[in-house]
């Protein structure tokens, strides 16, 4: 620590402990800066640092919040290669984020671009506020009216079907373990009325127009347009997508819960919601933990290669 | 040419239109039906109500009501903390430059690796050994130091972009450096700071989780906490809950119809960063 210090570079500073005596003194006549940051830092190391450690250290212990609390090791680390109802909550998650994917990168995007290119600026206005009134709705909101979209007796899918003359599709859409996984896939379909629908649109309108008018020169049609020029200038919008994507689809906790507390059996059991219940069904709360700290691990890795590739592309650029 | 672009155009615009209506439809029929009694509601399952049952709307208000005084005071309370937090902290990260600066940012940062769930259990076991289970205060603290945290990053870039000569005229007048802070730094920050709100209002509103694990009871809960319960006649059957969902968002969407502007703002940079 102390070898950083020697800035001021005045004589006195030579002396073997003056590093100390400088820090000390430095620390000191900056104590208003430190004076503005105590609340800050007093809710960040009691509600987030403190049990983030309390959370990788329970992760060794047997602990049921309670009496119950014996280190065992790697104990709660070796269950989980035998726990069935985790693998089968890892396995539903990639099928939830590769579906998350394929919906986050295709309809927003279709939309924005559809928007964006509205001649008439009042049009786009109202297009733009319009598509993102699913966001405005409280979250909770959207997945109770999306349980009755998909429920079996009166939902609308069903009598959507009914009407059509489809009635031999109909499902119990969250009640099959056949149907339950892609219900939670085409929740909020088309799946526009997100924040990635805003942050498309924002890559777009930051395009320059020179460009636009450099590819009018050179007779781009609007297909070479859009896969040569717009696509590639939003490029770190959708790496953005990708990566919030990811790290959404990991945290995927409340729309199982909502719609069908993980079943039936554990066909829409997500490994987040699993944690929650280890820990507040059957009070594992070390075995919660050690999920907690694998998922933590996960994100860590996404944000560490996301952050290497930014890079790497922006030495390209 | 010319009906080449037209052909587009037509495409163009119905491509969009199709694409609103599959994203508002679920707001159709959840706003149509939140008006309808049982039997209108088989009967009539797509179209306008027959008779328009407000009932619905009271019945489902009454209940709701304690609920969402609740949900008033524990967002009011987030937002007003997050404020006085990241403001402070902000200004402390723009204004100074004082020994481990760099280490106390990179803590900030690095709250946005930590994912919420791992937090669950710890937050929950602190929060009842300091017997906040059940209160309002505990649903307060957790979410809030969160959205002070990102808040920080925010109004720290706004902060940075006040000139400077506006602080050093404070400063040879002789005002201490929370005088500054109040009578300078925080007027010139009005945008930002409805900014941070408003994203605080939203997530406020929305918590689910946390509430969830750390109420029992009625006394304190969340009014998003109360949905789909609402206790009712047979015959009013589900449009009692579907205008119970209306209401429920009805503060959000009074709010994003008075400030649209920032409303998006807010969100966009909300999310990005959060």
């Amino acid at each position: 620590m102390n070898t950083n210090h020697g800035m001021s570079g005045t004589k006195a500073d030579r002396r073997l402990p003056s590093g100390k005596i400088s820090l000390v003194r430095r620390i000191w006549k900056a104590r208003q800066a430190y004076y503005f940051l105590i609340p800050a830092f007093a809710a960040l190391f009691l509600f987030k640092y403190g049990p983030f450690v309390v959370a990788i250290f329970k992760s060794f212990y047997q602990w049921n919040g309670a009496n119950i609390n014996r280190f065992i090791g790697f104990d709660n680390f070796a269950r989980m290669l035998q726990d069935q109802s985790l693998h089968e909550s890892l396995r539903n998650i990639v099928i939830l984020t590769s579906g998350a994917l394929v919906a986050n990168l295709t309809f927003p995007l279709i939309a924005a671009l559809l928007v964006y290119h509205i001649g008439k600026k009042r049009l786009a206005e109202i297009a733009r506020v319009l598509f993102i009134i699913p966001l405005v709705v409280p979250g909770i909101v959207l997945i109770h009216i999306w349980s009755w979209i998909y429920a079996s007796r009166g939902g609308v899918l069903n009598e959507l079907l009914k009407l059509i003359g489809l009635e031999s599709w109909t499902h119990s859409w969250l009640g099959e373990s056949a149907t339950v996984i892609w219900a939670l896939v085409f929740y909020n379909f088309p799946w526009i009325g997100g924040i990635f629908f805003l942050i498309y649109l924002a890559g777009f309108m930051s395009i320059s127009p020179e460009l636009f008018e450099a590819g009018e020169i050179d007779g781009m049609n609007r297909w070479n347009r859009f896969w040569r020029l717009e696509l590639p200038m939003i490029r770190s919008q959708i790496k953005l997508v990708v990566m919030m994507t990811l790290i959404m689809q990991i945290q995927n906790f409340e729309l199982p819960l909502i719609l069908t507390g993980g079943g039936p059996g554990d066909a829409s059991l997500t490994p987040a919601l699993h944690l929650y219940n280890r820990a507040f069904l059957h009070n594992e709360m070390g075995y919660a933990s050690a999920i907690g700290v694998m998922l933590f691990l996960i994100i860590l890795c996404i944000t560490v290669v996301n952050f290497k590739l930014l890079k790497s592309t922006d030495k390209i650029d | 040419m010319r009906k080449q672009n037209g052909l587009i155009s037509a495409i163009h615009y119905g491509v969009m239109i199709i694409l609103l209506v599959l994203t508002l439809f679920p707001f159709y029929m959840t706003l149509v039906n939140s008006l309808k009694n049982r039997r209108d509601e088989i009967r009539n399952f797509w179209g306008l109500p027959r008779v328009f049952q407000w009932d619905n709307y009271s019945d489902a208000a009454v209940f709701l009501w304690p609920f969402i005084v609740n949900s008033l005071i524990v967002t009011g309370s987030i937002v007003a903390g997050v404020l006085v937090i990241s403001t402070m902290a902000a200004y402390s990260f723009s204004r100074f430059q004082f020994p481990g600066k760099e280490f106390l940012f990179f803590l900030i940062i690095m709250l946005y690796m930590i994912p919420g769930f791992l937090l669950l259990v710890p937050q929950f076991i602190f929060i009842k050994n300091m017997g906040l289970l059940n209160t309002y205060l505990g649903q307060i603290f957790p979410p809030m130091a969160l959205g002070a945290t990102m808040a920080t990053l925010l109004v720290r870039e706004f902060f940075n972009n006040i000139p400077n000569s506006l602080f050093e005229a404070a400063q040879i007048e002789g005002a201490g450096e929370f005088l500054i802070f109040f009578k300078v730094a925080v007027p010139l920050s009005y945008p930002i700071i409805s900014v941070v709100a408003i994203w605080n209002t939203i997530t406020g509103w929305n918590n689910y989780i946390w509430p969830l694990v750390i109420t029992s009871g009625d006394a304190v809960k969340p009014v998003i906490l109360a949905l789909g319960r609402i206790p009712g006649s047979i015959e009013q059957g589900l449009g009692l809950q579907l205008a119970g969902y209306v209401i429920a968002s009805l503060p959000l969407i009074l709010l994003f119809i008075f400030a649209t502007r920032t409303f998006i703002t807010g969100l966009t940079s909300g999310s990005v960063k959060g």
